[in-house]
């Protein structure tokens, strides 16, 4: 329990890697399009697909927690990591209801 | 709304793109957000409304979290336990600051990054020479205390998590002002953990870049949801900070950074002093 989880950190730290390079990659194809021609379709998609994966990789990382500390047996963990999750879902409950 | 998100000069992205490299290059050298540049920077000197530059600002601090916590993991100096517990505060507040943002006058916004840029000078100031590592191995860390290999004494570091309530409502307040300043909120926690909480410097600083990404995300999502995160300005951004902290982590991490904090500082004074300028006309 003290030495920290190596094996989940490690986990944790190759979904962040992920979801980094592939909303880098959006994000910069996207604005690519909007310097070569303005207002051309795949702009607006590119873009906002570009920032739905940069806002939904920290999601990512909180639910593949929940995963891993139920895989663990460690449900004081896994009801905090819940809740997190759950307030995240509020956010976007409240994002698109107002 | 779908005016200002029309069209924008090529110019103005460009700015944006290095204003946000600068952000994230100072940030990575001085182990710090790119938040309290990047914001003034935005607002002061490219003139984009309060509303939408916070939102940019706060779209970047994930990316910060995002890239700097998939390079530190592994070294095991994020405290993931600690981190988790924290999260619940820390998501609560930044989701209330979200839901409350549009009700915050713009002048209130401008005074309050007055007080937390003059807050982020002090702390730079008071970070100077400073050390904070205690090679007894003896102690039991708890549940929530961690265990490191700290590079530069060789030694193992062990430390005990104390005043948890005080870690709890730290991290509570700083999700509520980061969805609200922008900021990603390390300056208060960070503080806080360290002085109060027996964290060592370096392992307060992985957890808090750690959960910076949940508390900007649980900020962010409302602005996006509420047409206040321009796609193409925050992309700018991110790119920018995204270049400017690979940047500053390849180049100058290695450098004494002891001048560029004392610099940093005095940016930061006169950065407070505008914003309160603006606050208060």
């Amino acid at each position: 329990v003290t030495d920290g989880d190596p094996g989940l950190e490690t986990l944790l730290g190759r979904v962040l890697n992920a979801g980094s390079i592939g909303s880098t990659v959006l994000l910069a194809l996207g604005l690519l399009v909007v310097f070569v021609a303005p207002g051309a379709a795949p702009e607006r998609w590119l873009l906002h697909a570009g920032l739905v994966v940069l806002m939904g990789t920290p999601m990512v990382r909180v639910f593949v927690s929940v995963l891993e500390y139920a895989r663990q047996r460690d449900w004081t963990f896994v009801t905090l990591t819940l809740i997190v999750l759950t307030l995240l879902a509020a956010s976007v409950v409240a994002a698109f209801s107002a | 709304m779908s005016d200002f998100a029309a069209h924008f000069s090529p110019l103005l992205l460009l700015s944006i793109f290095l204003a946000g490299s600068l952000a994230g290059a100072l940030g990575a050298l001085l182990g710090i957000g790119g938040g309290v540049f990047l914001v003034p920077f935005l607002t002061l000197a490219l003139g984009i409304d309060s509303r939408y530059a916070i939102p940019i600002s706060l779209s970047t601090v994930i990316a910060t979290s995002t890239v700097v916590s998939a390079g530190t993991a592994g070294r095991q100096l994020i405290n993931l336990r600690l981190g988790m517990v924290l999260e619940v505060a820390t998501a609560a507040g930044g989701l209330l600051g979200g839901l409350t943002f549009q009700y915050i006058p713009t002048s209130t916004l401008f005074i309050a990054f007055g007080g937390v840029t003059a807050l982020s000078g002090v702390t730079m100031l008071g970070r100077l020479n400073k050390r904070n590592v205690i090679l007894d191995t003896t102690i039991d860390p708890g549940r929530l205390g961690g265990r490191y290999h700290e590079e530069e004494s060789g030694g193992t570091v062990v430390y005990r998590v104390r005043r948890m309530p005080a870690a709890l409502a730290a991290s509570f307040v700083a999700g509520n002002v980061s969805s609200i300043l922008g900021i990603g909120g390390g300056i208060i926690k960070v503080p806080v953990l360290n002085a109060w909480c027996g964290v060592p410097l370096r392992a307060a600083a992985a957890t808090s870049a750690f959960m910076i990404g949940v508390t900007a995300t649980a900020g962010v999502v409302i602005h996006y949801g509420q047409g206040r995160l321009v796609p193409s300005l925050a992309a700018a951004a991110v790119l920018g900070v995204r270049a400017g902290s690979f940047g500053g982590l390849h180049f100058g991490g290695r450098a004494r950074a002891q001048w560029l904090k004392l610099l940093m500082a005095g940016v930061l004074f006169v950065v407070s002093v505008l914003m309160f300028v603006k606050g208060l006309q």
